[in-house]
């Protein structure tokens, strides 16, 4: 009897392992409806599309798996594991900067059975790793083994203009499986998230720490993001550069060169200091520091703070080490430069002429190849004038994204996606000037100045007023307005 | 006499048989364009931007048209930079000394002669056509493996455009033709004239210098009037919104174009202001798109009168809207060489200015810099390097000067990425030109040299050592075979 009750528990215990054991069970497979909004005509959506995507449940019945594979959605359903039944879920968390989001499944039936899948530690490179996912090409779970190749920064193209430790393998990351864990000895080691072009037998996964930093964040009920110092350090291994700052001629210590608009950050470093510390990592003269056995760039040593969190920091300044705690905080200021998501594009029509924030998305609408295309102007303004001409940078460009032909703008010369300068006179620094110029002046014509060489078109005022409600009845816009 | 007879007739029937060719036709054989048309061959240093201290040598065969006593017509395209000039007539035999009497790169024409007086026996002159009709049957010919090639060309258009390596904006011919490989000078015929020289070419489309505007500085230059191409500095746009010409409170009929921006020149007042109605230039007026109507072309862009029968220098008279009334103003046409560019073009006949420094090489940015991209460099250099072209020069900045790539040495160690970094300042002293770099040079600060780039993504700051700099720059030197350290041309500034 007592034999046989021994027997049973371990039946029990080897059943509950062997949940562990079959981490697929709580792969999840997610198919998602969405629509993108069109940003140079910013009140119409793209058609729906319809992708999958791959996830997995952590503990708190919540679902990992990567925002971009979420983005824009109107609906998202889940399937379980060999389940025909499709569950209803909502993102409850998304983090943008880092291509993850947490779901919730509105019937809490769907976890029952479920065992969340646990975290382990940033893998080593060389060893193996299995990922796990539905990429295309089937409906059934896919598995690929694959070593881990190499462990740095790579940039996240969700977002685009941000990088963060990364995990490259040679197991087979393909559409479909992003979301999808990546996992070494029944423990998730990852999120599989990128490929890249090119590169054959080649994917990358978001790697627990940056996982973890995105789990805490979000304790507080709400995601903020990766908070950023705004500090950009070059090595320092000229030999003559290092006596200049009479630095010991070692190989500790990387050098700011130029500081983001971030008030605590300009407010405490100074250029030409030399980093010799973040946190408890050493930086190396060639900018790095050894993370967990890895020599990365010291951007990751800056990602382990918190937003609101400050960072211990110790600096070379004229001669001597100083001790900094630097405040880290989310940074906001290049918004417009990546990739943006959950809030709908800003614009106003006024006589048929749309203006809109200029943003890599709207620069997006001039198809794959725009860099070739777009005014040499709106690429200055979008990427170069922000770090080069302080004094003349505005706080939200504006572009004339389109034109909704009418009699009244019929005769206009001046190519859409052109810079606005300035309507009647008002220097254009962000949309509202644009509402608020024209709706303010009482001149018998509005004024439209462009960047650059002061090129300008003029609409008759009264004729444009006039012309307003028909323009937007005619093309569908529901609003005149989104700001 | 009658199988003369039949013969004449025959010769009549092959080139009088095309519509439209006119009776002189008749008159001129392959015989005689043989005898009209040359082969000019140039042997040229050709430099790599990319390693300025580097020569290619360049052999170009381009066409030449006797057009006068010892005259042979070209254009200036390849001879820039050339070692040794040769002439050869009737498409093979020997080749005969030659020198340039002239050449005038903005207007891309130029003039080559021999001493040798066998050289011009019996050749003939061609005639230039005035002006060039556009029903006219059009071929193109060069000399080729010896003989006189004869292709079929038809008329486009007349377009107003900037030619090579130029501010100066005048009247071009467009050519289709199956041709292939032309560009070099070859002349465009109609009947027994010439009517332009082929100046380049894009798949089937041929440019093509037409004749009256050769005509027009051939004749100058023999009147001793001819200043160099001139060009409007001024910016201008469509006037064909016609609220924006109410708004301006023109009177009468739509007509003109509106300015738009006026260079700063600072020390003269300027002729034309912003928002000025450009009616007329010169006599002519100006409609709503910014043409003209040419007795020779028909609509031509108003860009064209700029470089109509005139020079530098040469005063055009212009009528403008301004201040609610019609105002007639003198505008004196800027020379399109002196342009001031931010980006300039390399002055022709010049080799590539460089100075390294301890493996550092800095470059004037120039046009040429930028074409070492290639083909489709407006796309493929750098973009913050490109965008200075649409940049004006200031008091502030009137030239740029890059650190274009560093030649790896242990000295330069740490910085050996580095390319393509705009200068800003040297030991403290602001860096337009190399000569500025040079002199800055000179005051080391405490022992160091310290080099300020322009804010932005790229580095920002690099400071080499001065006590061994010179011993660096010479072993760069030495490893990388290359002669001298520097090469400044233009005068300091």
């Amino acid at each position: 009897m007592s034999n046989k009750f021994l027997c049973l528990a371990l039946t029990v215990v080897l059943a509950s392992s062997g949940l562990a054991a079959e981490p697929e069970r709580s792969v999840i497979q997610i198919m998602t409806f969405s629509q993108q909004p069109v940003w140079d005509a910013p009140w119409r959506f793209d058609p729906v599309r319809r992708s999958s995507g791959s996830g997995f449940v952590i503990k708190g019945k919540r679902i990992m798996t990567n925002a971009h594979v979420v983005s824009w959605a109107k609906q998202i359903l889940v399937h379980r594991y060999q389940d025909p039944r499709p569950y209803l879920a909502r993102v409850k968390f998304i983090a943008h900067d880092c291509d993850l989001a947490l779901l919730e499944v509105e019937d809490e039936s769907f976890f029952s059975g479920l065992e969340p899948l646990k975290f382990g530690d940033l893998p080593k490179v060389r060893s193996t790793v299995v990922t796990h996912g539905y990429p295309a090409g089937g409906e059934q779970i896919s598995y690929t083994r694959g070593v881990v190749s190499r462990i740095e920064l790579q940039n996240y193209v969700h977002s685009g203009n941000r990088s963060f430790l990364t995990v490259q393998t040679d197991a087979a990351i393909n559409p479909g499986n992003s979301g999808g864990p990546v996992v070494q000895d029944d423990l998730v080691v990852g999120v599989a998230f990128q490929g890249m072009p090119g590169l054959e037998n080649t994917g990358f996964f978001i790697p627990p720490p940056v996982i973890h930093h995105f789990l805490k964040d979000i304790e507080d009920g709400f995601y903020g993001g990766f908070p950023m110092a705004g500090i950009r350090v070059v090595p320092l291994q000229n030999p003559a550069y290092r006596r200049y700052l009479r630095l010991p001629d070692n190989d500790l210590g990387a050098r700011v060169d130029s500081l983001l608009p971030i008030a605590a950050t300009e407010k405490l470093i100074q250029l030409d200091d030399v980093l010799l510390r973040v946190g408890k990592y050493e930086v190396a003269s060639d900018g790095t520091v050894l993370y967990e056995g890895n020599r990365v760039s010291a951007s990751a040593a800056f990602q382990t703070a918190q937003r609101g969190e400050s960072l211990s920091l110790k600096v070379w300044r004229q001669g001597k080490e100083t001790d900094i705690s630097l405040p880290m905080n989310v940074y906001e200021g290049d918004r417009s430069v990546g990739n943006q998501y959950d809030v709908l594009p800003r614009y106003f029509v006024y006589a048929g002429l749309v203006f809109t924030p200029l943003s890599l998305d709207y620069m997006k609408t001039l198809g794959q190849g725009w860099r070739d295309v777009a005014n040499a102007e709106l690429i200055y303004e979008l990427y170069y004038r922000r770090s080069e001409a302080q004094d003349s940078t505005r706080t939200e460009p504006v572009v004339l994204a389109s034109t909704l032909a009418h009699s009244v703008n019929a005769n206009f010369k001046i190519s859409n996606h052109a810079l606005v300068d300035k309507i009647d006179g008002v220097r254009i620094d962000k949309l509202e000037d644009v509402v608020r110029a024209f709706e303010s002046t009482t001149n018998t014509h509005h004024v439209i100045e462009f960047v650059p060489n002061h090129a300008f078109e003029t609409l008759n005022r009264v004729d444009a007023e006039a012309a307003q409600a028909e323009v937007l009845k005619t093309y569908g816009v529901p609003k005149d307005r989104r700001l | 006499m009658n199988v003369r007879f039949i013969h004449c007739f025959a010769v009549l029937l092959l080139f009088g048989s095309g519509p439209g060719f006119g009776s002189e036709a008749a008159k001129k054989t392959p015989g005689d364009w043989e005898r009209e048309l040359v082969s000019v061959e140039v042997h040229r240093k050709q430099y790599d931007y990319f390693q300025p201290w580097t020569k290619h040598v360049q052999t170009v065969v381009k066409a030449g048209l006797l057009i006068g006593p010892r005259e042979i017509l070209t254009t200036a395209d390849g001879l820039d930079n050339r070692t040794l000039v040769r002439l050869q007539k009737g498409g093979r035999g020997p080749w005969w000394s030659a020198g340039v009497k002239w050449a005038d790169y903005p207007a891309n024409l130029a003039v080559v002669t021999s001493t040798d007086e066998k050289f011009w026996a019996g050749l003939k002159p061609a005639t230039l056509a005035e002006p060039v009709k556009k029903e006219e049957e059009i071929q193109i010919i060069r000399w080729r493996a010896g003989n006189l090639e004869v292709r079929k060309a038809e008329f486009s258009r007349f377009t107003v455009s900037h030619p090579n390596m130029s501010d100066a904006v005048h009247v071009q011919l467009e050519l289709s033709s199956e041709i292939d490989g032309v560009g070099w000078s070859e002349p465009a015929i109609a009947g027994s004239k010439v009517v332009g020289l082929v100046f380049s070419q894009s798949g089937n489309q041929l440019q093509v210098l037409p004749s009256p505007f050769i005509r027009s500085i051939l004749d100058a230059q023999k009147k001793g009037h001819y200043k160099g191409l001139g060009y409007f500095d001024f910016t201008w746009q469509p006037a064909e919104n016609p609220e924006t010409l109410d708004y301006l409170k023109l009177e009468g009929e739509k007509r003109g174009v509106v300015v738009i921006d006026v260079p700063d020149k600072r020390d003269t007042n300027p002729v034309l202001k912003p928002r000025d109605i450009l009616l007329q230039v010169d006599g002519f007026d100006v409609d709503t798109q910014g043409d003209y109507v040419d007795a020779g072309y028909g609509h031509l862009l108003l860009e064209n009168l700029s470089t109509r029968n005139k020079w530098a220098g040469d005063p055009a008279r212009l009528k403008v809207w301004r201040d609610g009334r019609a105002q007639d103003v003198v505008y004196r046409l800027p020379k399109a060489e002196d342009a001031a560019r931010l980006v300039p073009e390399a002055p022709f006949e010049q080799e590539p200015e460089y100075v390294i420094v301890g493996g550092l090489v800095f470059q004037p940015l120039t046009k040429n810099y930028l074409r070492s991209w290639g083909q489709d460099w407006e796309r493929r250099a750098p973009f913050r390097l490109a965008y200075f072209r649409s940049q004006d020069p200031t008091p502030e900045r009137p030239a740029v000067v890059i650190l274009s790539q560093v030649l790896p040495d242990f000295y330069n160690l740490g910085y050996q990425e580095s390319r393509q970094l705009v200068v800003e300042k040297v030991n403290a002293r602001k860096v337009n030109y190399l000569s500025d770099l040079q002199q800055a040079l000179k005051k080391p600060v405490n022992g160091f040299h310290i080099l300020e780039f322009t804010k932005g993504e790229t580095l920002q700051k690099i400071v080499l050592d001065a006590a061994t700099l010179d011993a660096a720059t010479k072993r760069v030197l030495d490893r990388y075979g290359i002669d001298k350290e520097s090469v400044i041309v233009s005068p300091a500034k």
